[in-house]
């Protein structure tokens, strides 16, 4: 019960029985995917859904705790390798991509908590958080870009320099391997699990700590709050949520390189999470998934613009809408709607 | 008995470059008192307040909360170990609603609410006249009840004392009489507080004792009608000292 409680509070859009009816449909017409597209269509789609727990991750690091990272693609980019080397290594056995994924993860949770205690512990703040995230990114794929030769060889794994990392093997359990429809299931079930733990936790105390903290650091460090351990529980939780997307990444193309660690990648997660609405998690989840799929048809279609139109549309929607678009649409009047928007929690920097 | 006093400093100091803005100051606030810290502009009242709630690292001395050193401990410990503040601008949450603001200032797993400090905090809650209010957010709320709601949110942690720095800023004098009212009925539910204030005239309202600071200095110390009459103390805000 108080789960559900929590599941329907009010730091996320949709609390209406409407809105519940209208979700599942979506969900169930994401199930039903199988029936009416080709096995080609849901892997592009798997591709959509797998952005959106890093964008989630950084939704609820800059829209609800309000510490901007552009250096969410780093720990999407660590959990990708360590992957690709751990699983390309345990190749004899069939548990080798579960410990590589678990292996994953806990290297985005200790790189995150080592970057995270010295920026939050050191009492790091404002703008320059933000630019250290991002010089770490860009460090990142300096070093991964120089990994060319033969000795950057772990194991039987090359790390490949600018070639990227390739025949990194997909996701399996025991036998079962997760390829076309059934990744798809596994990319959208991961997706939704993450969508409600994240908006579990948001609407729990945890979350108004968050609030407290984008809206007033000192006083709500004076209200008896360690605010750094805060700060550092949500920054490694959105690296882990970054890795989770770098591995299903890894899982779904069999292949990274470090350009997903340079600057447009690194940019990209902000554009998603600023157009959907920073401090509103569906807003954010919808968003990731229409940018990608906009990004990824414009790009097929052999359009170079692709890059150039993401910008554009980031200008307009932080000049017109800056709150994001997702959540301007969702809080028009409908006219259906007989009640009256809660007062919503503004963000004092939007 | 000497009572154990509820906040004291021991030759605290406090130097930014070649100013010394807190100059061995030994303060020292009895459980149960409401003092007064007052004194000329520049006269280091608010580096006082930013020492004693730990924004500020002192240069020397110790800061002692209900005789225990907390000199080298950051803010949040020492609100976890009963102090409480407000600042001269208010710093509620303004986009949140009260109900909000009152949620995270009641701290979770918070051994400090006991049953003195959750009637005193219900108490505030009915005398600011905040009850009724819960969904409005904060914004909408006129000055002098955002500043209430401050003190409001702080007496939520269950603090044995609290420094307010200018409550009544901005008041009207019936808003300031309000205010001292409510801060004496607190007082009397055994709540030690400690104004950082410009306002005479709520000084004189609410005080037992009173401590003028001059240059970094505790210049007097004693009760409002001590502290009025004495000559210095006049020449010092008039500027003749």
């Amino acid at each position: 019960m108080r789960l559900l409680h929590l599941v329907n509070g009010g730091e996320d859009l949709g609390r209406s029985r409407w809105f519940w009816i209208g979700f599942a449909a979506v969900i169930l017409a994401l199930v039903a995917l199988p029936l009416y597209q080709t096995e080609f269509e849901a892997s592009n789609a798997s591709y959509y859904l797998l952005n959106i727990p890093l964008a989630l991750g950084l939704s609820m690091l800059w829209g609800y705790c309000g510490i901007l990272s552009f250096g969410q693609v780093a720990y999407f980019g660590i959990a990708g390798y360590a992957y690709g080397v751990i699983a390309g290594n345990l190749t004899e056995t069939s548990w080798g991509p579960l410990v590589g994924s678990v292996g994953g993860l806990l290297l985005c949770a200790a790189v995150g908590a080592i970057f995270g205690y010295f920026v939050f512990f050191g009492r790091v703040q404002g703008w320059i958080v933000p630019i250290l995230t991002l010089v770490f990114t860009l460090l990142l794929e300096t070093f991964l870009g120089q990994t060319a030769g033969y000795q950057w060889r772990i194991g039987a794994v090359q790390l490949g320099g600018y070639n990227g990392m390739t025949g990194i093997p997909p996701f399996q359990i025991g036998n079962f391997i997760f390829q076309g429809y059934a990744f798809y299931f596994f990319a959208l079930s991961l997706t939704v699990a993450v969508y409600f733990i994240s908006r579990i936790l948001m609407n729990a105390h945890f979350g108004k700590i968050m609030i407290a903290i984008r809206e007033d650091v000192l006083r709500t460090e004076t209200l008896g709050y360690d605010v750094r351990f805060y700060q550092l529980g949500v920054f490694v939780l959105a690296a882990m949520l970054a890795g989770l997307s770098g591995l299903l990444y890894v899982q779904w193309g069999n292949y990274i390189t470090p350009s997903q660690v340079g600057l447009l990648p690194a940019a990209l997660p902000v554009i998603w999470v600023a157009v959907g609405g920073r401090n509103r998690l569906l807003a954010v989840a919808i968003a990731t998934y229409l940018l990608n799929w906009i990004n990824y048809t414009l790009s097929e279609a052999g359009n170079q613009y692709a890059p150039v139109i993401m910008g554009a549309l980031l200008l307009l929607v932080m000049l017109f809408f800056p709150r994001g678009i997702i959540v301007a649409i969702a809080e028009l009047r409908w006219p259906w709607r007989r009640d009256v928007t809660p007062v919503s929690v503004q963000d004092r920097s939007a | 008995m000497k009572m154990q006093p509820a906040i004291s400093t021991v030759n605290l100091t406090k130097r930014f470059g070649g100013v010394i803005a807190t100059d061995g100051v030994d303060l020292s606030v009895s459980s149960g008192e409401i003092r007064c810290i007052i004194g000329p502009n520049g006269a280091g009242k608010s580096t006082l307040f930013a020492l004693l709630c730990g924004i500020h690292a002192p240069d020397g001395g110790e800061i002692l909360l209900g005789g225990r050193d907390v000199t080298r401990l950051p803010a949040f410990r020492r609100v976890r170990l009963g102090l409480g503040l407000t600042f001269q601008t208010n710093r509620a949450y303004h986009n949140l609603t009260i109900a909000q603001n009152l949620e995270i200032a009641r701290r979770r797993n918070s051994a400090r609410v006991d049953s003195d400090a959750l009637r005193r905090y219900q108490h505030a809650i009915g005398l600011f006249e905040l009850d009724q209010l819960t969904d409005l957010p904060a914004r909408a709320l006129p000055h002098h009840q955002l500043q209430w709601l401050e003190i409001a949110m702080v007496l939520a942690g269950g603090p044995d004392v609290i420094l307010l720095d200018e409550p009544t800023a901005g008041m009207s004098p019936e808003e300031t009489m309000q205010t001292a009212s409510v801060l004496r009925t607190l007082n009397g539910m055994g709540l030690t507080i400690v104004v950082v204030e410009h306002d005479i005239a709520f000084v004189r309202e609410i005080a037992h004792r009173v401590t003028v600071l001059h240059e970094g200095r505790i210049f007097a110390e004693g009760s409002v009608a001590e502290i009025t009459a004495h000559e210095d103390v006049r020449n010092i805000y008039l500027g003749r000292a």
